[in-house]
């Protein structure tokens, strides 16, 4: 009874907290849009990521996408400014359309095929092991009716002495 | 001398040839001095490459510039460790060291005393004469070392500043070591298929070798991330760069084997996908090497580009349609013994393990190799980042810890609904308590809000299981708790030994969390006697020096540290121009805290000591190296001999 009691307590103190909790809020920022730009200066780096000052593509992009954030224009129009500049080599990770979805889709599909190959080979162990369960329960039976009729055929023949 | 060194070669080179071929002629026609005498020429083989290796290290140390690796690898002012690590600085001396390592490893294998299996090691041998082999014939034909010049320099290069790290020293031996030593486990699988011995022996013979080459590249990666961390100089451990995504594959793919061959030894399942697992490792490691050599990929890490892509290609295509032609021709002698007497047991967690391991190798594959895959299919030039690998990766990892749990307290063959909801429910509170905790805290992101839940879940799963096994103890033969414990791990290592190395893996899933999700970074331009703030830091920039040392220009910046007003330290992050390097190399300037990381990276000055600074807050880094030491201890129980 009693932790029935304190149970709505809890609940309430539960969303109060919650209310009361702070909110992380992800601003768009400069760095965001960088995570998905890649150098170009050779370095293989992701843009945020690039520490070489002296390396000239580093300047020129970022320059660039400082202008094209205070000019208000969205994440979306900056990345594809980009693309028509430098081509897709220029995204830090391939867009999720056209012939780059496979590489998106394709290992998800895999482990999905995968998924039906664990349940398959587990229904098979599971089914093997309940017919071998079950051919020794038959075996099992057997012995005992035929041990069962040879008494009994005994027990006919000698009759109660 | 180098010509004593190429000679050696050249002898190892028909030495290993004619080892590989009376193994296997000797083992086949039970022709015993036949096999001595193959076993003999192995043992020479190891001595002439240490001969070799010998004398390119005496050659790195008494400066023989002559010589053209010795000359573009060291110079005169390097200390010994750095002259001695140049012997794998350059793609001619990592492949004599691999070949050095991997008849060492042979002459082990060989002069190992076992009670099973001695049938196998013929052949095994002969895999590993066949490798050796290989190797060899790069070493004097297409990459070698002791190639002279025709002139003696004065001085040599040196090493590439970014090199010149304690990292040097440690990081490519253990990720070679690695490699190589999956060479064992697949020679002795490759025996097992060609004589038909397909039952446990071959696994009892490889478990440490598989362990060991498994912990020396687990290791060797940890010791990577934190080379790129402190050297590198861009705020991160990890890039998914082609070459480290190299070193990982294999590492989760033998992960799975680890696991699946306990499989095999307790219930007599998996045994052709135990096979599998070995051929695809080793497989794997070439394909790393093969990485790292080509250039097919560019990355940060590669040596530079030479003519061994194809060598490779050809070597992997061989071993492994070979391998796995063999694998189907003996399919209908590795069928498995197993039953199941329910869904819900410790063989069904190993096999989703399995495929979540290999899932995860697929999708890295998949994303180094798309790269040039674009390029033929489309012809378009495309770059598989970060983003891609966090994206797909994240969720399995996540499962697959979450699955490290759920094994822990699943027993074999089957398990009651009372047996399970008895043994999870604490587990499941402490992290259903943890996500609540953290949440009301202020946590957001999903990955935070799952990953660390999914820790707790999993770490209170492995005290459990030691707190269920020291009780037993203390009960039923009266040990004090402290001497429970100690007993139960030392009489069953390889089982302890794993669940620590889960806990290691629980710890740098909370320091790769936290310094994923919560990173703050900020650019300024400072001059001297300005400040920043970046979260509860404030740095003040207080001067700029420059100074020069034998062979390096160096720009050096001082920043005083506040953390919630109160000054903690200074920090001074540095740029250098060495004298054989047009790049300027980055010196970052770390704090290092439990919490978290501060992080300062000098980008650039002025004329008038203006300067701009990369200032990165890093949370729960720490936690991912302490988590390495932790690998590095769980491993090494796991793989110490029992009494």
């Amino acid at each position: 009874m009693s932790s029935l009691k304190i149970r709505p307590g809890i609940i309430v103190l539960f969303i109060a907290l919650l209310a009361f909790s702070p909110v992380k809020v992800k601003a768009q920022s400069m760095t965001d849009v960088s995570r998905q730009l890649i150098c170009q200066c050779g370095c293989t780096l992701v843009l945020s990521n690039c520490t070489h000052h002296e390396c000239g593509s580093r300047e020129i992009i970022t320059n660039l996408l400082n202008e094209k954030l205070n000019q208000g224009q969205s994440e979306a129009a900056i990345i594809q400014f980009f693309v028509t500049q430098y081509g897709e080599q220029v995204l830090s990770a391939p867009p999720k359309k056209g012939f780059n979805l496979a590489a998106w889709v394709t290992p998800f599909a895999a482990l999905l095929f995968g998924v039906g190959v664990v349940y398959v080979t587990l229904k098979r162990w599971v089914r093997r092991e309940k017919q071998n369960h079950s051919s020794v329960v038959i075996e099992e039976d057997e012995r005992y009716t035929r041990q069962l009729e040879k008494e009994l055929k005994e027990f006919n023949e000698r009759s109660f002495r | 001398m180098a010509d004593i060194g190429y000679i050696a070669l050249c002898l190892a080179l028909t030495a290993s040839v004619y080892s590989a071929i009376a193994y296997t002629v000797g083992a086949r026609r039970r022709n015993w001095p036949l096999v001595t005498s193959a076993k003999n020429s192995l043992l020479a083989v190891s001595g002439l490459i240490s001969i070799s290796i010998a004398i390119l290290a005496y050659a790195l140390v008494t400066h023989n510039f002559q010589l053209e690796y010795v000359a573009s690898y060291s110079s005169r002012d390097m200390p010994l460790a750095y002259l001695l690590s140049a012997l794998w600085a350059g793609n001619d001396g990592s492949l004599l060291f691999w070949a050095w390592l991997l008849s060492i490893f042979a002459a082990i294998v060989i002069l190992q005393k076992r009670n099973i299996g001695q049938e196998l090691v013929p052949y095994a041998s002969s895999v590993i004469a066949v490798t050796l082999a290989f190797f060899l014939v790069l070493l004097l034909f297409v990459s070698t070392p002791f190639h002279k010049l025709s002139f003696t320099p004065v001085d040599g290069t040196g090493l590439n500043p970014l090199l010149e790290n304690p990292g040097m020293i440690l990081h490519p031996p253990a990720l070679l070591v690695g490699y190589v030593g999956f060479t064992i486990p697949f020679a002795f699988a490759i025996a097992a298929l060609l004589t038909k011995r397909l039952g446990d022996e071959w696994l009892i013979m490889i478990r440490r070798w598989a362990l060991l080459a498994w912990l020396c590249l687990g290791v060797g990666l940890i010791i990577g991330a934190w080379w790129a961390y402190v050297e590198l100089g861009w705020g991160g451990y990890w890039a998914w760069d082609p070459v480290e995504n190299a070193g990982l594959l294999p590492w989760l793919v033998s992960t799975a084997f680890l696991h699946s061959i306990m499989m095999q030894r307790r219930r007599g399942m998996l045994k052709a996908w135990n096979m599998v697992l070995v051929i695809l490792t080793f497989s794997l490691t070439i394909f790393g090497t093969f990485l790292t050599r080509s250039g097919v990929l560019s990355s940060v890490h590669t040596f530079s580009e030479s003519t061994l892509g194809p060598f490779f290609l050809t070597f992997i295509g061989v071993t492994l349609f070979g391998s796995l032609g063999l694998l189907y021709y003996r399919s209908a002698d590795l069928r498995d013994e197993a039953e199941m007497e329910s869904f819900i047991s410790r063989e069904s967690t190993f096999l989703l393990n399995n495929l979540l391991l290999i899932g995860s190798t697929f999708a890295i594959f998949l994303g180094t190799v798309f790269p040039v895959i674009s390029e033929m299919v489309r012809g378009v030039k495309i770059t598989v980042g970060p983003p891609f690998f966090n994206q797909v990766n994240g969720p399995i990892f996540l499962a697959l810890i979450l699955l490290a749990g759920i094994c822990t307290l699943t027993g074999w063959r089957r398990v009651s609904i009372r047996n399970l909801t008895r043994h999870f429910l604490w587990p499941l509170l402490a992290g259903l308590i943890l996500g609540i905790v953290i949440f009301i805290l202020g946590v957001r992101e999903w990955y935070a809000l799952i990953g660390f839940p999914i820790c707790g879940f999993v770490l209170t799963t492995i005290l459990y299981e030691w707190s269920r096994g020291v009780k037993v103890r203390h009960q039923i033969r009266a040990e004090n708790y402290f001497k429970a414990f100690w007993c139960l791990i030392t009489t069953n290592r390889p089982r302890y030994g794993g669940y620590i190395v889960h806990i290691a893996i629980l710890l740098m899933t909370i320091g790769i969390v936290g310094s994923s999700l919560y990173d703050v970074e900020q650019e300024v331009t400072l001059k001297p006697g300005e400040m920043m703030t970046i979260k509860n830091y404030t740095l003040t920039y207080e001067n700029l020096d420059i100074y020069e040392t034998e062979n390096r220009a160096v720009v050096t910046t001082t920043l005083s540290v506040n953390n919630h007003g109160e000054l903690v330290g200074k920090l001074v992050p540095e740029k250098y121009f060495h004298r054989s390097y047009k790049q300027p190399v980055t010196e970052v300037a770390i704090r290092t805290t439990l919490r978290e990381d501060l992080y300062v990276i000098l980008l650039g000055w002025d004329e008038d000591n203006t300067a701009t600074f990369k200032v990165l807050v890093n949370p729960l880094v720490s936690w991912i190296w302490i988590g390495g030491g932790v690998f590095l201890l769980g491993g090494l129980i796991a793989c110490w001999p029992e009494r």
